[in-house]
């Protein structure tokens, strides 16, 4: 594994009397896709919101590039340059593409010294954007709430493509999509990781896990169940570490 | 349905209040002798300034999801601040200042202060105690009015100071500068909200709070910004109304609330928020005002009035129903 970007040691979360994580230690390389694997309830969401500042960990702590890193609001964590795809979409829908695709980042020029939003640049960057990554949307200038849910989808992904950042978590990003755009999305991953960017993806499914995975981390009952190089296991092996029948911390298997 | 037929239905819903106030206008001149005229319509633009100013700073807040109730009650206290202060007769103090000009940024000072620390307070008990701003405002709107009746004693200020007062008077193209000032209010917070980054963010805000904060937008601070900038707006509406009434009764602005209400839901901002801009409530604002001075021109008993704002607030809820029931066929 390349240099470790980020590295999580002994996280915990409780929710109340619920522990939820028990103490997860594991990290991510530079450029390395790692599938975060787990049943429902395995404590993978919390694991991402805690990375991305939408939740404190109760213990633990992790390292962000070999400094001690803790993100207290989402804010911080995009300071620092951890972007997050959630499973249900972050848009907001009663305003166009590029408000959406710009929200928080908003480019402006002064006037009379105030900011004054710079609509043509912005339109000119996400007509770019998209054009690259290859996703067709009639009119930047339509709101969103008129988009198809793949449509969407595909404007939060050319989103982190193109902000980039050190770090990108995305949960479950490809539920909205069909079989061709699940495929880009799928490329986008590795071409963002080929950046040297580091990318956790969050999926339900094996074989996506298989396709673009460096990485298998399988998460059961709050702790890590299962950390293996993908070539050095197979969907089976990690069904039974997802599903518990082979050790918790065993490695390769089959 | 094809793009064409979309965008022109769109743009109908978009600007549904400017259509509304063309064709009210032109009946009312049609049907009403001597409504017709330059002077009824100055008097409709002057009639909407303290209202016009209310609404901006209501709209502020509901555009981000929210809602303030207190806006009627916070002009009533700046405008009693303001007309203890400077008013020479009843409550009045008569402070003078020398020279004398300097009493008219020292009580707009004074309102926009009044007003901007109830709307901190609202703001910080909304965001930060995370109460439900309808409850918070409702309970201001109730003792903020409390405390208008306890400084005032019940009893009313009179004559408030001229240099305050020429701004009532003096005219411009027609127009008193208290109308000046309301439409230079509505260019302002238009501009804002529609080219700079906080309006956009509140526009964002209003429509998914959850989307904006994981953005990294400090969906907290901004929140507050817009309860202090409606405080202090309603603050000046407050300054404008104690210039047009020469004064403060412990009963101003009575009613304010649900016209300023009536006419920002008229005006298209969605109570669901996130939807709505202010060109459409300064045209919601005017369809209020042309339809209160054809009630006076028809020589309708003035108790009327209230039935039909009344009757005005729910046909504009209902409207509001009724666009995101059309603009949800159209999506």
């Amino acid at each position: 594994m390349s240099e470790p970007l980020l590295v999580l040691d002994n996280v915990t979360k409780n929710y109340g009397a619920i522990e939820a994580l028990k103490g997860i230690s594991f990290s991510i390389g530079k450029g390395e896709v790692v599938a975060l694997l787990g049943d429902n309830g395995a404590g993978k969401s919390t694991l991402v919101k805690i990375i991305a500042g939408g939740l404190e960990p109760t213990s633990g702590r992790m390292l962000f590039e070999g400094k001690e890193f803790l993100a207290r609001s989402p804010a911080e964590a995009k300071a620092a340059g951890i972007e997050t795809v959630y499973q249900d979409l972050s848009l907001c829908t009663n305003v166009d593409v590029v408000a959406n695709f710009f929200m928080g980042r908003e480019i402006t020029r002064k006037v009379l010294g105030v900011p004054v939003l710079d609509e043509r640049a912005m339109e000119a960057v996400v007509s770019k954007a998209l054009a690259n990554a290859g996703t067709r949307i009639p009119s930047l200038r339509t709101n969103v709430e008129h988009l198809s849910g793949g449509q969407r989808q595909a404007i939060e992904l050319n989103r982190f493509v193109h902000w980039g950042g050190k770090l990108v978590l995305l949960d479950e990003p490809f539920a909205a999509l069909g079989v061709e755009q699940t495929r880009r999305g799928l490329d986008m991953i590795r071409q963002v990781a080929n950046q040297g960017i580091g990318v956790v993806i969050i999926t339900h499914i094996m074989q996506q896990a298989f396709q673009v995975a460096d990485r298998i981390v399988v998460i059961r009952q709050g702790v890590v169940a299962g950390d293996v190089a993908r070539n050095k296991t197979s969907p089976d092996a990690v069904i039974n570490m997802i599903t518990g029948e082979t050790l918790a911390g065993a490695g390769p298997a089959g | 349905m094809n793009p064409s037929t979309r965008h022109v239905l769109e743009f109908i819903l978009d600007n549904l209040v400017w259509f509304m106030l063309v064709f009210v206008l032109v009946v009312f001149s049609l049907f009403i002798p001597s409504y017709f005229q330059l002077g009824i319509f100055a008097n409709i633009i002057e009639a909407s300034s303290v209202l016009g100013v209310m609404s901006i700073g209501l709209a502020l807040v509901i555009i981000a999801g929210h809602m303030d109730l207190s806006v009627e009650s916070v002009a009533a206290l700046s405008a009693m601040s303001v007309g203890i202060l400077f008013c020479s007769s009843g409550i009045g103090l008569g402070i003078q200042l020398h020279p004398e000009w300097l009493m008219v940024p020292v009580s707009l000072l004074l309102a926009l202060a009044v007003g901007g620390l109830i709307g901190a307070f609202n703001g910080f008990l909304v965001v930060k105690v995370k109460m439900s701003a309808f409850i918070i405002t409702l309970a201001s709107y109730i003792w903020v009015r409390g405390l208008v009746l306890v400084i005032s004693g019940g009893r009313s200020a009179q004559d408030l100071a001229p240099a305050i007062r020429w701004f009532g008077i003096q005219r411009l193209i027609g127009l008193p500068l208290t109308a000046w000032i309301a439409i230079a209010c509505f260019v302002v917070f238009s501009l804002i909200m529609a080219k700079t980054p906080f309006g956009r963010h509140l526009v964002m805000i209003g429509g998914n709070e959850t989307a904006t904060f994981r953005a990294g937008i400090r969906v907290n601070r901004n929140l507050i910004i817009a309860f202090v900038l409606a405080g202090a707006i309603a603050g000046l509406a407050g300054w404008l109304l104690a210039i047009r009434t020469s004064g403060a009764s412990a009963n101003l602005g009575a009613g304010f609330l649900f016209n300023a209400f009536a006419a920002v839901v008229i005006g298209g901002v969605s109570l669901k928020g996130g939807v709505g801009t202010l060109p459409g409530v300064y045209a919601g604002v005017l369809l209020l005002s042309a339809i209160n001075t054809a009630i006076n021109l028809m020589g309708l008993p003035a108790n009327f009035t209230l039935v039909i704002h009344g009757l005005l607030v729910l046909a504009a809820v209902l409207l509001d129903a009724f666009k995101q029931t059309i603009r949800q066929k159209l999506a």
